[in-house]
């Protein structure tokens, strides 16, 4: 009984939420005259950099990891 | 302890439970497919959770509320035939230094009064004297929300500044407006102008239920110009003037001018 789920799956995971997330905050935003929606948009866009930080460290890991390993 | 979840907080809390339960399953059955699945409802019922709105409430009820308040200062100002200039004070004028009040002259073309003069009645909500009235502007309490917003006061501010971060506060931090524009004309000779133009203001249909050719809207403006005007005032120092108000037929539009006046 293990997690089925290896690094690299968890880093694309990252990856896809990441451009989800990064493409909703942009076009949702106030500076295209979206007033109207009621969700608080600096909380989404704080997750969106949140989760493509968190790929941008595994992309980090992956590249020390190829320098690293003989 | 009965915990009550809102219609809203349901498909977030519901996602969350079923992302955890396929998360568990997935380690038991080892199953790839089923990890994929219970992470993404996990995470989304968990940002569904986090993003739900503050606290809103509807704009009829807010104009309902707001617009009888406008009406009253505008019949007051009216009744007490004070018809000169309308200015606003910056806080050198006043004890208390974060205090910005309306000064309204009786006659036209009158000088302003003394920081002295005007200290007397500073405390007082609408101080009248033979030569003039103090007032507490429309726009206080959202110049005060801008503040808060910024993170400081606009006393620590220049004209600068203030062009670059009141746009910010309209249109992302506080979703006042869709647009804002601040443009600073500085005539060597005369005064400094500042041309602000409002697209989409979420006051629009207040301020026009109270666009009867009055004083309010025009010198004293709406809760919005009025709010710029503080906020002008109290970056640079020097009392500031509503030369002009224009509002557009649909009320998407407002475009104020202001005047810096040289002491």
């Amino acid at each position: 009984m293990s997690f089925p789920l290896t690094f690299w799956d968890i880093s694309l995971w990252l990856a896809i939420t990441a451009i989800v997330l990064l493409i909703t905050s942009e076009l949702i935003s106030p500076y295209y005259g979206k007033t109207n929606l009621l969700i608080n948009k600096k909380r989404l866009r704080n997750v969106a950099l949140t989760v493509s930080t968190l790929f941008l460290i595994t992309v980090a890991i992956r590249i020390a990891t190829i320098i690293i390993s003989p | 302890m009965r915990i009550e979840v809102g219609f809203a907080q349901a498909p977030g809390i519901i996602m969350l439970i079923l992302g955890t339960i396929a998360l568990v399953a997935s380690t038991i059955s080892t199953s790839t497919i089923l990890a994929f699945i219970g992470l993404g409802l996990a995470f989304w019922g968990a940002i569904l959770l986090y993003i739900r709105p503050e606290e809103y409430t509807k704009k009829v009820l807010l104009e309902a509320t707001l617009s009888p308040s406008l009406t009253t200062l505008n019949q007051m100002i009216q009744e007490f035939a004070y018809k000169g200039d309308v200015t606003y004070l910056p806080p050198k004028y006043f004890a208390d230094p974060e205090t910005t009040k309306i000064y309204i002259s009786k006659h036209k073309d009158t000088s302003l009064p003394t920081p002295e003069q005007v200290q007397k009645y500073e405390n007082q909500p609408v101080a009248r004297t033979p030569r003039g009235m103090l007032l507490t502007p429309p726009g206080i309490q959202l110049s005060k929300l801008l503040e808060k917003s910024l993170g400081t006061s606009f006393i620590r501010t220049d004209l600068k500044n203030l062009q670059q971060n009141l746009p910010k506060l309209f249109i992302e931090n506080l979703e006042i407006a869709e647009n804002l524009e601040i443009r600073a004309e500085d005539d060597m000779t005369k005064s400094t102008t500042i041309h602000a133009k409002i697209t989409k203001p979420f006051y629009a249909d207040t301020f026009k239920e109270a666009e009867e050719p009055s004083q309010l809207t025009g010198s004293i403006g709406g809760p919005i110009c009025s709010a710029i005007a503080i906020a002008i005032t109290k970056a640079t120092g020097k009392p500031v003037r509503i030369t002009d108000t224009k509002s557009s037929e649909d009320g998407n539009t407002i475009e104020a001018s202001y005047e810096i006046i040289e002491e």
